[in-house]
């Protein structure tokens, strides 16, 4: 049985919706010795800035319940060095390529997004982060108040007709009011969720066990909250939604698919497990095959909710 | 352009036992985990399958006899102690090798490598690959000092320093160091160190000023090891560098730490 795995967003084709979440797959090629980028459905960057950011200081990471906390910080070269040594690199791959952007105020949002929309042979869509949680200036603090967030989305949507995603948190409020808010400044769709604040206490020191004293929650604990939101900002808006967290095997996968995801971006996963992306196309075909389902677009949005599901019903 | 082909292995463990009162000793097959090896890489182990622990576990290769692969660990918290209860048998999926390693050719310089801790394994690898003058290894007490047997084919002068005084002298392994520095001629010597960061960090100090080069295994919380998540950045001279790619090991005169 031949399965077909395309997504279509907006008319824009990915030969499958497995992808990686921002800042989870290196700059460049640091993964290219297991994974083959041409594979994937789609690159989504590392969040650039228009400035180079040097991020935060050690520790920035550690370990905790079936996930990890970071407080990058949004570390990376900056607009001029993107432009310069890695759009050639991704340029090489024909891959959908998804950047991510942060502005500190809204006038670097437009600016960088007039810059990309300058690509468009190269690039495919923008993720407007607005929901880092380690960034004091471009993220929940300084944006917190959700005027800013629509000012950054309208300066983007003005300087560009490009696909656009929003990436938004349960960190910024409510989101399904926000996601209907960016919608309104004429998102074409929304990508959720950013990692969830938290925190851990070293008990020698009793203080943070990283060098801040919150960092952001990814991986296999954040995914019941993550699915959640999936399911019910496509339920409400029906628009395309890229979803992650937590992502870390086929099974996964297959539930933010059932719960109406259009590209599913594997993130902390990809640390643990260089070939996680693989493997979860490879999980979702044998799934397909299994079920009889030769397209993926039946298989998507198919969840069924509780008061629908009737009596008798095995699944 | 692909990237050189990096390896992600099923190994079987042969063995996995105590040596002494800090350490254990794990012992696996592999062929691509044992080709292109030197003292100073790394592994990432995924102990368990499933989420307990989630992210991989660095370790610093101990020995690499044929497609034989040994490392030195001690128990240190959640994975590590998941780890010493595996079993022969028990299958681990590990990356490697990861990282760059020591400056294994020094010319005419004098080697000598200041040990403690987690540094231990790596620098009698080191030393029992290359020609070695010293070895200093600086524990807390007899009760971290490896067993003879491990160290017979290192042929470097041995000395120790135990905080307690209770194995070689008392006190840190840093007035060791010093004392060389001062009984040899500082500008024919390489110094390569690994262990805790207070200690590396006292170890660049004399260099500094004796004026000595060398070379530190500098290791941050890490998360993926190929230098993608920008977890274990290290102060350098050129800015911020990745300790599982762009390092671990680094040149004390590149170091800003």
């Amino acid at each position: 049985m031949k399965i077909d795995l395309t997504t279509t967003i907006k008319g824009r084709k990915f030969k499958n919706p497995v992808t990686v979440a921002s800042g989870t797959f290196g700059t460049t090629d640091e993964y290219a010795g297991y994974v083959a980028p041409k594979n994937l459905g789609a690159i989504i960057t590392k969040t650039i800035t228009v400035k180079p950011r040097p991020g935060n200081p050690m520790p920035r990471i550690c370990e905790t319940n079936a996930g990890m906390l970071n407080a990058i910080g949004l570390q990376n070269k900056g607009l001029d060095d993107f432009l310069k040594n890695k759009i050639p690199y991704f340029k090489k791959f024909g891959v959908p390529l998804i950047v991510s952007i942060a502005g500190e105020t809204v006038e670097e949002f437009s600016a960088l997004a007039g810059t990309f929309h300058g690509l468009k042979d190269v690039v495919t869509a923008l993720e407007v982060n607005l929901s880092c949680p380690n960034v004091e200036a471009g993220g929940v603090n300084g944006m917190k108040k959700q005027e800013r967030i629509l000012d950054a989305v309208k300066a983007v949507r003005d300087q560009t007709d490009m696909l656009v995603f929003a990436k938004i948190s349960p960190e910024l409020g409510d989101v399904l009011e926000i996601a209907g808010k960016v919608l309104g400044q004429g998102m074409d769709g929304i990508s959720l969720i950013n990692t969830l604040r938290g925190m851990a206490i070293d008990l020698r020191s009793r203080s943070s066990r990283l060098a801040k004293d919150f960092g952001g929650l990814s991986g296999p604990a954040i995914k019941p909250v993550a699915l959640r939101y999936v399911y019910q900002v496509k339920k409400a808006y029906q628009v395309p939604v890229i979803a992650s967290g937590g992502i870390s095997n086929a099974s996964d996968a297959l539930e933010f698919l059932i719960a109406g995801a259009d590209l599913l971006a594997v993130g902390t996963a990809n640390f643990v497990e260089p070939q996680a992306t693989l493997r979860i196309l490879d999980g979702i075909q044998s799934f397909m095959k299994k079920e009889k389902i030769s397209k993926l677009d039946s298989l998507r949005g198919s969840y069924r909710p509780a008061e629908e599901r009737g009596e008798g019903c095995h699944r | 352009m692909m990237k050189k082909k990096l390896f992600d292995e099923n190994v079987t463990i042969l063995e996995n036992k105590k040596v002494n009162g800090k350490y254990y000793k794990l012992t696996f097959r592999s062929e691509p985990l044992s080709a292109k090896v030197c003292p100073g890489k790394f592994l990432q182990i995924r102990i368990n399958d499933g989420q307990d622990p989630y992210l991989r576990r660095p370790f610093s290769y101990y020995r690499v006899t044929g497609t034989r692969v040994e490392i030195l660990y001690e128990v240190l918290g959640r994975g590590t102690r998941s780890l010493s209860q595996k079993k022969k048998g028990d299958g681990l999926r590990i990356m490697g090798p990861l990282g760059n390693g020591f400056t294994a050719a020094l010319g005419k310089k004098k080697r000598v490598l200041v040990a403690g801790g987690v540094g231990v394994p790596p620098l009698v690898y080191l030393a029992e690959k290359n020609p070695t003058d010293y070895l200093l290894i600086g524990t807390k007490s007899r009760l971290e000092v490896l067993p003879k047997a491990e160290l017979k084919k290192v042929k470097a002068k041995i000395l120790y320093s135990t905080e307690d005084g209770s194995c070689g002298s008392k006190g840190l392994v840093t007035a060791l160091l010093e004392k060389i520095m001062t009984a040899e001629d500082p500008r024919e010597l390489f110094i390569q160190t690994c262990g805790p960061k207070r200690m590396m960090q006292a170890v660049i100090a004399l260099a500094r000023k004796y004026g000595i080069d060398g070379e530190a295994s500098w290791d941050e919380s890490m998360a993926c090891g190929v230098g993608a998540c920008l977890g274990c950045m290290v102060k350098t001279k050129e800015g911020l560098k990745r300790a599982c790619a762009d390092g671990p090991v680094f040149r004390f005169e590149d170091l800003d730490v």
